[in-house]
């Protein structure tokens, strides 16, 4: 780990990308220099309002908290991350949007009380960072998830759900849930990390719209809320999934509205940098 | 500014890359065909897709090994252990193994330190007879692939261990699982191909041998082992196995067994995939009278078809689980081109590669009750007073005449694989001497639920040892030398070029003995049970020694009266790595 972040270091500097100390941190996370270096490297770093995170503010289950990190304040937002400082698995999903705003909700393990954060790259290499400070009491993620020890698990494996809604802004909002244990790997009786670790999301005539990675931290049965621009003409939003042990994850959300009285949406978003 | 950092990005990554790990080259079919008589590296399960166990390194001689020592042990960790029952795999200085529970770990040589760990989820209704293991890996170009207990087969990236496909063989709430490593097999049709057999002979299951391409897991062809099940070749249905109803009565045969636990052997000379066909389902032979083939057989397949060449049954009609899954060996004897078998009913088999000609059976184990030899035909001549009786006529028509029978059910051979040196001309067999008390019941076919018709219980033969290390040659059937242990070998076998014998017992010992005549010349305490096979390999001029200890298997949950000779033998999952180092062997 320190060789990886000495090297990028030496290739920031050596290619002249800013390098400099990541600014202070207006939460004061005893994690944050480790995380704006494990996750943030390589770009200026500044903080930014214009990011929002929203969380309940009474935690009332550790294993399914509610996040949504919104930066559509910002212009051309190639990518965003969620992360958790003091988590012992920080870094929950990354969303590259593409064809979808730089939005999501979605439910997160909380492991303590902690900093969340979304930070968004735009197109001129500048993450900027939003947080805010989450009181809870602890255990949502060295906790088995709570369909574990359950038969069931595998009988409900992938089962999806979802629908769309017609915004007035022209995207489409999906919310959709598959079933999965997402366990994280460290609850006590050895279970092993299993979670969903890819979601493509695609128009139903194969445009791209946006791909969504994500982490052990994201809860059981994933429920995400993304805002997506559903390319004219088609009827339904493909999503395809694939966890940790290779299996795949097929469903189809139908658009349920009449597609001729919907004006042409189009925008050209800009390609982030190609990724590792 | 944006155009150079979009540039620059892939470099960081590639460069990453280069820190993270030696430089590893594709495992290439040729190293695959070729890993006999390449010391470097074991990239098959068998060192050679022949299974002879023959390393020809001979830096480790009768003597030094005295003066091996240990280079590292690695914990498979966890609150997870139970039997480990895998061999390992060697290559550009990486070691890949796969343990209890599906996992499977990248470490490398040098230091014993792990690169990576998979660990499969298993869900909660996955249903292994004989313990939570697994019997190694594969490897192929830049995949490493092996099976799971929820009866799938992962194929791993070498690097990084992550997941590139995953595939069902079947669906596990039906008994079945995998545990066998897989087998690469070259083809002209398909490219390489990975060929896996099903586990869950004890649940009625269908057995059959499967290839896949190893790019992506998709299925080439399919065989049953249970004559009347058809075929496919390329997603069509393609031929019959043998004749529907021709050694089955009735219905039996859809749920009639032959599971292919064990994997198989591959032969490049005779271009045939050798495997191994376990017991009919149920156990109850009164049930199925006829042959039932092709079960208790050794079959040889075409693997660009899925054809079967030939078909050897060594217990017809079986009636006491001689679940005939056991490896084929190929090997040249005296000219012929010969494979060689140690059956669980305890007879040593010599056949003709080519057509599974029947050449000679001999006894390896010292009592053998249930048939009285193998007839010139190579057919049993059976002791019909040492068959179980058939429930039906039991005065309550419930329970059938017990009868004691040797060898038992765990068989005079069972999973542990044995060894060849084309130098002794011996093959090295790790036996056992015990028999069982056994009867037949009224059984029906459950799904999911075990499928035996039979009450059972296991004891030993003879006081002092059950396990027994056999020296035999198959030119003549004769015991050449016999190493006796106390508890039951189930652990497989190692030679090398130098006149070794490596092999562990359940005692924790990783034993070398003199090939010519047993004499034991080191040992070693791992702490745990060994139950899986030795390697070895060069490495930088050493010549190393790798095992897993770990016990578990069959043998603890299925043991009868013989679990008392293994009562304090304690659990683990310890990956032991030995060398000789270069002064200690240059010394001489």
């Amino acid at each position: 780990m320190m060789r990886t972040a000495f090297f990028l270091l030496f290739l920031a500097t050596s290619f002249g990308i800013a390098s400099a100390a990541p600014p202070q941190d207006p939460l004061q996370s005893p994690n944050w220099q480790d995380m704006a270096e494990r996750l943030l490297s390589g770009h200026a770093i500044e903080f930014d309002e214009r990011v929002k995170i929203s969380v309940p503010s009474t935690v009332e289950n550790q294993a399914q908290v509610p996040v949504t990190a919104d930066a559509r304040a910002l212009p051309n937002v190639v990518k965003m991350i969620v992360f958790a400082d003091l988590n012992p698995i920080q870094h929950a999903l990354t969303l590259t949007p593409g064809q979808a705003a730089p939005f999501i909700s979605f439910r997160m393990k909380i492991e303590q009380a902690t900093p969340i954060r979304a930070a968004a790259l735009t197109s001129d290499g500048v993450w900027h960072v939003g947080g805010i400070f989450l009181n809870a009491a602890g255990g949502g993620c060295s906790a088995p998830a709570v369909g574990r020890g359950e038969a069931s698990w595998s009988e409900t494996l992938g089962q999806a759900s979802g629908r769309l809604w017609r915004e007035a802004d022209g995207f489409s909002r999906l919310r959709f849930r598959i079933r999965h244990p997402m366990d994280t790997g460290l609850a006590k009786d050895n279970t092993p990390a299993y979670y969903i670790e890819r979601m493509e999301f695609k128009g139903n005539k194969g445009e791209p719209l946006a791909l969504l990675e994500m982490y052990e931290p994201v809860s059981q049965d994933p429920t995400l809320t993304l805002l997506v621009r559903l390319p004219a003409g088609d009827t339904a939003l493909d999503v395809q999934g694939r966890d940790n042990n290779g299996a795949i994850y097929r469903s189809s959300v139908p658009a349920p509205w009449r597609q001729s009285i919907l004006a042409p949406t189009k925008q050209l978003l800009e390609q982030g940098p190609a990724r590792c | 500014m944006k155009s150079w950092k979009v540039l620059i990005a892939p470099s960081v990554c590639a460069m990453l890359a280069g820190l993270a790990a030696p430089a590893l080259a594709d495992v290439s079919i040729e190293d695959i065909v070729n890993d006999a008589t390449t010391t470097n590296d074991v990239v098959t399960s068998g060192l050679g897709t022949q299974g002879q166990r023959y390393s020809p390194l001979k830096t480790i001689n009768a003597d030094n090994v005295a003066q091996l020592v240990p280079a590292w042990a690695m914990s498979l960790g966890g609150e997870k252990m139970r039997g480990q029952q895998a061999q390992a795999l060697v290559k550009d200085g990486v070691l890949y193994v796969t343990g209890s529970y599906s996992r499977m770990w990248a470490v490398d040589v040098k230091t014993g330190r792990e690169l990576w760990q998979y660990d499969h989820r298993l869900p909660e209704g996955i249903l292994p007879c004989c313990d939570v293991v697994n019997r190694g890996a594969a490897l192929i170009n830049d995949k490493v692939i092996f099976g799971t207990l929820d009866a799938k087969l992962v194929a791993l990236n070498q690097k990084t261990g992550k997941v590139v496909w995953t595939k069902e063989i079947d669906d596990y709430k039906g008994g079945y699982s995998y545990t066998a490593a897989p087998l690469i097999v070259p083809s002209k049709a398909h490219g390489p191909i990975v060929v896996t057999g099903v586990s869950g002979g004890e649940f009625g299951i269908v057995g059959r041998v499967e290839a896949r391409k190893v790019d992506d897991g998709e299925l080439v062809w399919s065989r049953p082992t249970i004559e009347g099940h058809v075929g496919t070749l390329n997603g069509k249905p393609s031929t019959m196995t043998g004749k529907q109803g021709e050694t089955w009565p009735g219905d039996l045969w859809k749920t009639g067994g032959g599971a292919t636990w064990l994997g198989g052997t591959y032969d490049p000379e005779t271009n045939l995939i050798f495997v191994g066909a376990g017991n009919p389902a149920p156990w109850n032979s009164h049930m199925r009278p006829g042959d039932n083939k092709w079960s208790c057989s050794r079959i040889a397949i075409d693997p660009e078809t899925g054809n079967i060449k030939w078909g050897y049954q060594t217990t017809p009609n079986d009636g006491w689980d001689y679940d005939g899954v056991n490896e084929v060996v190929s090997f040249d004897l005296n000219g012929t081109k010969a494979v060689a078998t140690a059956d669980r009913n305890g007879f040593f088999y010599v056949l003709g590669r080519e057509d599974g000609k029947f050449i000679s059976a001999t006894p390896f184990v010292e009592q053998i009750s249930w048939a009285k030899e193998i007839g010139k035909d190579g057919r049993p001549v059976f002791d019909p007073a040492n068959r179980p009786g058939d429930p039906k006529k039991a005065a309550d028509g419930k329970k059938g005449s017990s009868i004691f029978a040797v060898p038992s059910f765990l068989g005079g051979k069972n999973q542990q694989p044995m060894a060849y040196s084309p130098d002794t001309k011996l093959f090295y067999v790790p036996a056992n001497e015990w028999g069982m008390d056994l009867h037949n019941e009224p059984v029906t076919y459950k799904k999911g639920a075990a499928y035996l018709g039979a009450g059972f219980t296991i004891k030993p033969i003879f006081e002092d040892h059950i396990g027994a290390l056999k020296a035999v040659d198959p030119a003549t059937g004769k015991i050449v030398w016999t190493y006796k242990n106390r508890a039951p070998l189930w652990g497989g076998v190692l030679t090398t070029g130098s006149n070794l014998v490596f092999f562990g017992t359940p005692e924790g010992e990783l034993k070398a003995l003199d090939a010519t005549d047993g004499k034991q010349l080191w040992s070693f305490n791992t702490g745990s049970g060994i139950v899986a096979p030795p390697i070895t390999w060069e490495q930088d001029g050493e010549q190393y020694v790798s095992v897993l200890s770990g016990w578990g298997g069959a043998v603890p949950l299925w043991g009868g009266e013989v679990a008392k000779t293994v009562a304090n033998l304690n659990q683990g999952g310890m990956l032991w790595t030995f060398k000789l180092p270069k002064k200690l062997a240059e010394a001489k």
